[in-house]
């Protein structure tokens, strides 16, 4: 139950915050982009059937490369930062928690933005294709089939690719006061992850956590698909038990 | 399990860097009911004491009993009853009053309506929409207070509470300390760096002074020890010859003034016959009291 209330308390920490807005806005930013491509250089030849799908799937792709991974390790850096900027982390910390507690609500509080990011995220999408099936009647853009599962696969790789990434992030976040270290880091790895992987084409990348969302978005790149998924989840158990035990044993005196 | 004693350390040592002891050897023992002032000067090992009773710091020597119980083995239950304010006010600038109280409320397992209480006790009820940044520092500090009253605690630690306060301020705050021993029952440790601030309020007081505590008792026991050190000012028309009769009395003088210590008025009285007695013109006889400040200066200033 306490685990219950850290949750409900970081939740509430996060009202009105830079961190909550960043969510909506960067969420909103990608079926921005592919509305506004859309409406100013049309299909460029493609044929406007399964369009639905392809918002929801083939569109949602770039999210999951680069505006996801920023939005990331920008969230896991400014959420730890509202404790080090009101000076708060000693009053957390002699609340009758346990550390795990306050840890683990932290990081369930950030899978809740990235949640909502992707709410956000799904929600302009839909905003689009309403946009696009008045302003362009003959697509009939609402009136064709959607492949539901295939949505929801297409979010649950693209987050499952992430939360290494997450989970690195997330121990930087609580563990620099500074926070320009953890989001310099984060932005290097994750450009540098991603060209190696798209560019240079290493097969270590398999490997690296800050290329998986490129394995995960292009298709080209799928072929470790269901490996690149456990790793990623692997990689954030380890991560999060070192970035716990770091936690548990740093000072924190006024 | 002893229940006169609500925290008792033995032997409570630490050390932040390896050979620098920033705390040797302290055993503070806090009262049930009472309301103790922690006094020294910066740096002297008040916050770090507190850190380690409140959980903040991992105790690396000693013991640690908080209303009987080891701390490290009772973290969490000892922690349900303990409120506590460290230094500077710990807020969140962007939401309300109310809104600080309500993220701790439900871990605490108190009541809506104890919201409400707290924000009364610290006269921070009508703050409404108000963001915390907009505050003024007394009116943080007094949320900060709120914070801490919010478990309904058996034990209120405040670090250095009126930092940043001007005179009003202070004098509020030590009203409601008062009134929160006197009606809540709670046992409250007060710590500061100024004698004259605390020492109004105080029932029992503990001196540290670079990580060593100096003196621990009650007010009544620091004003004997106080007295000990009251000394008489004179100036005669002849200083050598008046150290040379008083010597009995370890006379000390600086060429002008002799002074020596005494104990009470007849003592005066005596020491001034004496001295006309032996065809001395006295100029002046000045008894001066060693008051609380000037004595927590020669118990620090002692040790350095």
């Amino acid at each position: 139950m306490n685990l219950v209330y850290a949750v409900r308390s970081e939740i509430l920490k996060t009202k009105r915050t830079a961190s909550f807005y960043l969510t909506l806005i960067a969420g909103a930013f990608g079926p921005l982009m592919s509305l506004l491509d859309i409406l100013m250089d049309g299909l460029e030849g493609h044929p406007p059937e399964g369009l639905l799908n392809e918002m929801f799937t083939k569109k949602f792709e770039m999210t999951g490369v680069a505006m996801l991974p920023i939005f990331i390790i920008l969230v896991c850096t400014l959420l730890p930062q509202i404790e080090y900027r009101n000076n708060a982390w000693k009053q957390v910390l002699t609340a009758p928690l346990s550390k795990a507690h306050v840890f683990l609500a932290k990081f369930i509080n950030i899978q809740v933005m990235i949640v909502l990011f992707l709410l956000a995220n799904q929600f302009m999408i839909f905003v689009d294709c309403v946009i696009l099936h008045f302003k362009e009647p003959a697509w009939q853009v609402l009136n064709q089939p959607i492949d539901l599962k295939k949505v929801v696969l297409t979010l649950v790789n693209s987050y499952g690719a992430l939360l290494a990434l997450c989970s690195i992030q997330f121990w930087l976040g609580m563990r620099f006061k500074n926070f320009i270290i953890p989001i310099a880091i984060g932005l290097a790895c994750w450009f540098f992850g991603t060209i190696l992987a798209l560019q240079a084409k290493m097969a270590f990348t398999a490997y690296f956590p800050y290329s998986f969302h490129v394995h995960d978005g292009f298709p080209n790149y799928r072929p470790w698909i269901t490996s690149i998924g456990w790793m990623s989840f692997g990689y954030a158990v380890l991560f999060l038990v070192l970035g716990f035990l770091d936690f548990r044993k740093r000072r924190f005196s006024a | 399990m002893n229940n006169q004693y609500v925290i008792k350390t033995t032997g409570l040592s630490y050390q932040y860097s390896r050979g620098v002891k920033t705390l040797t050897k302290i055993d503070l023992q806090v009262e049930r009911g009472s309301i103790y002032g922690f006094l020294g000067p910066n740096g002297s090992g008040k916050t770090t004491t507190l850190s380690l009773l409140l959980g903040l710091l991992n105790k690396q020597e000693g013991a640690i009993e908080i209303f009987g119980q080891h701390l490290h083995a009772n973290r969490l239950n000892i922690l349900k009853k303990i409120g506590s304010l460290v230094e500077t006010p710990s807020l969140y600038g962007h939401l309300t009053a109310w809104e600080n109280l309500e993220i701790y409320r439900p871990v605490y397992g108190v009541s809506k309506e104890r919201i409400n209480e707290v924000l009364t006790i610290v006269g921070l009820t009508d703050t409404g929409k108000k963001l915390t940044k907009k505050f003024s520092l007394g009116m943080k500090q007094r949320l900060s207070i709120a914070l801490a009253l919010l478990p309904n605690p058996e034990l209120l630690i405040l670090d250095e509470p009126s930092n940043g306060l001007d005179p009003a301020g202070i004098i509020e705050l030590r009203q409601l300390i008062k009134k929160l021993n006197s009606e809540f029952g709670m046992t409250i440790v007060i710590s500061s760096h100024l004698l004259s601030e605390v020492e109004k309020m105080v029932s029992h007081l503990g001196i540290i002074y670079k990580g060593k505590m100096l003196f621990q008792g009650s007010l009544p026991e620091l004003h004997q020890f106080q007295h000990y050190g009251s000394r008489l000012l004179i100036k005669t028309s002849d200083n050598t010859a008046a150290s040379q009769l008083l010597q009995k009395y370890l006379p000390e003088s600086d060429g002008a003034i002799v002074s020596v210590p005494y104990q009470n008025q007849e003592q005066v009285a005596s020491i001034n016959r004496i001295l006309t007695q032996h065809s001395l013109d006295v100029y002046l006889l000045h008894p001066k009291e060693n008051d609380l400040e000037q004595l927590f200066i020669d118990l620090t200033t002692a040790q350095s």
